[in-house]
């Protein structure tokens, strides 16, 4: 049986974040609960939203930083990861922690970590900051080779050569440093880094942004060629998603921090099931100027990773989201505040006093006649359209002085497999039962 | 259309202990006002070194041959320096004086750069400074230019009335031209600056009418101390502060002071950045650039450039790192920065699908040269430069059975040694012999459609 290159279960890495003058223990979930998996010679795209954690579970996965929590395993014989997940199903907590013990990645310490990194490497995103400016072109590709142990200073300066031609670059730019070449040019250098100690497994964070299409098409196909010579397996980051179809198996979105969809290339082009995957394939922008455009816009703020939404991190944004997505009292509190004090104010002056009375409902006091009830609902209903976390209201009731606004109790997406075998993590994709 | 900037004949080289690199070969191109032009071709054919030549902001070993000519807003800026002839640059070149030049001709543009022309730079990274917060750049580049509105802004809130916020609404829900309506309102109610702010809530796309009354009721401000009223006031009014130019010795006090405009500054900048989508921006301007994800950091950059409203912008492949919905959304907002405010971009971009949704004219950049120039259906359905209808046919397409992409074979030219003739000719598949020989001229294939090529023309 072939290897699972990466497996990883339950990613999570929290960045601490700084408020002003004061500091405050708030974090910046950039990836929170990500499970993925990489056979041998797979080649997975990850596309999504900027700034929901691509980068940061790239970089978890070869450890270049440390995950605050999870597990990880890299090329591991199957039959283990069959044996582990089977665990984790059946919260076998004695097997799991044996299994750990013997394969986790994240045990490996010292001269073994450094010796398992030449297996592994990664071409970052902006190959301006990530190529040293005071080192010559020669220096930063030879560098993994010395640190990792794969070769002698001596032999290192051989493969460097090997190495531009490899990349298409003639030997006389060993001797530039990075400011000295074009974007096209630093991308190839960064490249031939990446693959210097024939690494088993590749992450590449767009690799090809920063070149013209010839030259794009040019080291796609390279980075082909070199990955079937190789057998490199590849985790290729993009926000380009006609580049990610055409060099992966599988594709993986992300949002806010999580996996959303997952599972065969063309499932997911042609026929997305995440509303968000939905709005991202629809905005592709296409070579053709002045065509008819459906385009899905997508409306509310972008996920606050600090504090992301409840239930499905989607819902504020999602145009079909329904009753238990994630709606809280506190998103329900805000809005109805500001109908009855402002926008409504002269219709509800008896009102004295409206209050978040726990997680799913809110209470308004009032005093006076009792027809506030229904102007209530009434005002409430026709605000729907446009404040979407009404839609989670499930009734309005009078309590002697006071009006409860009840919610819907909100359900934590888990991944759930559609039928053509995608991994989907939207509430509309649950078996009915 | 009028024309905001005109290039002429501009040659750029660089000067390096490896020989002479020659970035640009005789530029011609001009840009009008009010449109967005795609800049695209090859990497390494000096799309940025053209965008950095306009700002002025070339390295040192750089090179701008006598000849040249930038004329920005009907300035010649080039003219008044006494920049090296062609022939001139050989192995007795002299590296320090031409220094000196372009220190000069940096120094010069200083005062514009910002104002007139602003550029978002390829790597934001080097872009940003490290070690300051993001508010801080941004409020920096405001303060550069722009400190009196930062001060009426801050007046306005505070000389605002409930009366007049309800105007404001009244305005907002009911007025066909919302914009100019504001800006009588304001006008008249001496409340400069106040438009701004609620032009920017109502512009933002992300919340609902609602949310964004509730925002507009709360601009309101309290008043501050008499000191720094005043102080407010003066800097509103531009007037020289005298006795406060007594008081800014006294460092604390200065400190004190400047910290108001600073703190709006900040204010600025979150409007910014919730402007350009970026989350949390509240929290986002009191980070330091390597906490942020690299669409976030180009978004900075855009703020910056967009901080005090220029009439030029130089966008270096801004949209990259971005999502294809940010991407989309900015795309939208330059097309509207472009009708409201009549602002010219040069966008430049690798990516053709990405200029095909904003560009009124593309440019094509092979070896230092634009080798066709026109308008973007031209471009796109009628192409005539063999390396324009090359680039067009190694975008990748989404189809179920692509097997391979098409690339463009052969390498870049070592621009130290430039090709003779068409620097195109030897990966042209239609190479002839005069291709070979001669430069080709510019034609007008058809109306403003322009392109460097034997194949047209006798
Ligand atoms: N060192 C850090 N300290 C604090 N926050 C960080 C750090 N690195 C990343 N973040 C935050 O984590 C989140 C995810 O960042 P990441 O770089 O992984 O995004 P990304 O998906 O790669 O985005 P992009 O597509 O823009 O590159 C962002 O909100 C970012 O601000
Ligand atoms: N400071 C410098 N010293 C020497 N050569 C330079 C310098 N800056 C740029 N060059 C060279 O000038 C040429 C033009 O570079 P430029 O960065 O303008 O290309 P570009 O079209 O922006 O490319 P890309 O699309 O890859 O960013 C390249 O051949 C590059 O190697
Ligand atoms: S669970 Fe599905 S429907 Fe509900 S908000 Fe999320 S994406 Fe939308
Ligand atoms: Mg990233
Ligand atoms: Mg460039």
């Amino acid at each position: 049986m072939a290897n699972v290159i990466i497996a990883a279960y339950n990613l999570k890495k929290y960045f601490p974040v700084g408020g002003f003058l004061f500091s405050s223990k708030q974090t910046i979930k950039a990836v929170d609960d990500v499970s993925i998996k990489i056979k041998e010679n797979e080649v997975v795209g990850l596309v999504g939203e900027t700034g929901c954690g691509k980068t940061t579970l790239g970089k978890l996965l070869i450890r270049l930083i440390e995950p605050t929590a999870g597990e990880i395993f890299f090329d591991v014989p199957e039959e283990i990861i069959v044996e582990y997940e089977e665990a984790l199903k059946n919260k076998d907590t004695k097997k799991i922690e044996k299994i750990s013990k013997r394969y986790s990645f994240l045990n490996k310490k010292g001269g073994e970590l450094r010796r398992m990194r030449r297996y592994m490497n990664i071409v970052f995103q902006d190959p301006y900051s990530s190529l040293n400016p005071r080192m010559l072109v020669k220096d930063i590709i030879a560098e993994p080779i010395i640190s990792t142990g794969y070769a002698s200073k001596k032999e290192a300066e051989e493969l460097v050569f090997k190495l531009l031609e490899e990349v298409g670059l003639t030997p006389e730019f060993a001797f530039r440093y990075p400011h000295e070449l074009s974007g096209g040019q630093r991308q190839r250098v960064a490249l031939a880094r990446g693959i210097s100690t024939l690494p088993k497994f590749l992450v590449l964070d767009e690799p090809t942004s920063a070149l013209d299409v010839s030259i794009q098409a040019q080291i796609l196909n390279l980075i082909n060629e070199i990955r079937k010579k190789y057998s490199i397996t590849i985790l290729f980051i993009s926000h380009n998603i006609s580049v990610v179809h055409y060099m992966s198996d599988r594709i993986a979105v992300m949002y806010a921090g999580k996996i959303v969809e997952e599972g065969y290339k063309n499932s997911i082009i042609f026929d997305p099931k995440h509303p968000y995957s939905k709005a991202l394939i629809s905005s592709i922008p296409r070579p053709e100027p002045m065509r008819e455009k459906i385009i899905i816009n997508l409306q509310g703020e972008i996920p606050n990773l600090i504090n992301p939404p409840k239930g499905c991190r989607f819902h504020p944004r999602c145009p079909v989201a329904f009753e238990e997505c994630g709606w809280t009292a506190d998103e329900v509190f805000q809005d109805i505040e500001y109908i009855i004090m402002r926008r409504y104010a002269e219709q509800f002056n008896g009102i004295k006093r409206i209050y978040i009375e726990d997680d799913f409902t809110i209470s308004v006091e009032y005093e006076g006649k009792n027809l506030i009830e229904e102007k209530l609902k009434e005002v409430l209903n026709k605000e729907k359209q446009e404040l979407r976390s009404l839609i989670s209201i499930k009734n309005i009731k009078s309590e002697s002085t006071k009006i409860k606004i009840e919610l819907y109790k909100f359900v934590e997406p888990e991944m759930y497999k559609s039928k053509d075998g995608i991994n989907v993590r939207c509430l509309l994709y649950r078996e009915k039962k | 259309m009028s024309e905001i900037l005109t290039i002429n004949n501009l040659k750029v080289w660089f000067h390096t202990r490896r020989g002479t690199f020659k970035a640009l070969n005789g530029v011609n191109l001009n840009l009008r006002k009010g449109e967005v032009l795609g800049l695209a071709g090859e990497s390494g054919s000096g799309k940025s070194t053209l965008g950095l030549s306009i700002m002025a902001l070339l390295p040192s070993n750089a090179i701008i041959v006598r000849g040249s000519k930038i004329i920005l807003k009907n300035r010649d800026y080039l003219k008044y320096f006494e920049l090296f002839p062609e022939e001139k640059i050989d192995r007795k070149f002299k590296i320090k004086k031409n220094q000196k030049i372009m220190k000069h001709i940096r120094d010069f543009l200083a005062k514009i750069r910002g104002k007139e022309v602003s550029m978002v730079f390829q790597e934001p990274m080097t872009a940003l400074n490290p070690l300051l917060q993001i508010g801080y750049q941004i409020t920096e580049a405001l303060l550069a230019h722009s400190s009196i509105n930062l001060a009426k802004r801050i007046l306005s809130r505070i000389n605002l009335t409930e009366d007049d916020v309800r105007e404001i609404l009244k305005i907002v829900k009911s007025s066909k031209n919302v914009e100019k309506d504001l800006n009588e309102f304001s006008k008249l109610k001496k409340l400069d600056g106040i438009e701004d702010q609620v032009l920017y809530i109502l512009n933002r796309k992300d919340l609902s009418t609602i949310r964004k009354e509730r925002m507009i009721y709360s601009l309101k401000e309290k008043m501050k101390n008499p000191l720094t009223m005043s102080y407010l006031k003066k800097i509103a009014e531009n007037k020289s502060i005298g006795i406060y130019r007594f008081l800014n010795r006294i460092p604390i006090l200065k400190r004190y002071l400047k910290g108001v405009l600073i703190k709006e500054g900040y204010r600025k900048a979150i409007e910014l950045l919730a402007m350009l989508n970026i989350p949390h921006a509240e929290k986002v301007v009191y980070m330091y650039p390597h906490e942020l994800s690299g669409g976030m950091r180009q978004r900075v950059s855009i703020a910056i450039a967009l901080a005090n409203n220029p009439d030029i912008i130089i966008l270096d492949e801004p949209t990259s790192a971005l999502d294809v919905i940010v991407q989309y959304q900015i795309l939208q907002l330059i097309s509207e920065l472009k009708y409201k405010l009549n602002i010219s971009f040069i966008f430049i971009s690798h990516d053709l699908s990405v200029l095909a949704e904003v560009c009124d004219r593309i440019a094509i950049m092979y070896g230092g040269r634009i080798v066709e120039i026109g308008p973007i259906d031209k471009i796109f359905y009628e192409s005539l430069h063999p390396y324009t209808k090359g680039l067009l046919r190694a975008i990748p397409k989404i189809s179920k059975d692509i097997k391979t992409i098409e690339s463009i074979p052969g390498t870049v030219p070592d621009m130290r040694n430039p090709p003779n003739g068409c620097m195109f000719h030897p990966r042209c598949p239609y190479v002839m012999d005069v291709c070979r020989n001669k430069v080709p001229k510019s034609i007008e294939y058809s109306k403003d459609h322009f392109v460097e090529c034997f194949l047209y023309g006798e």
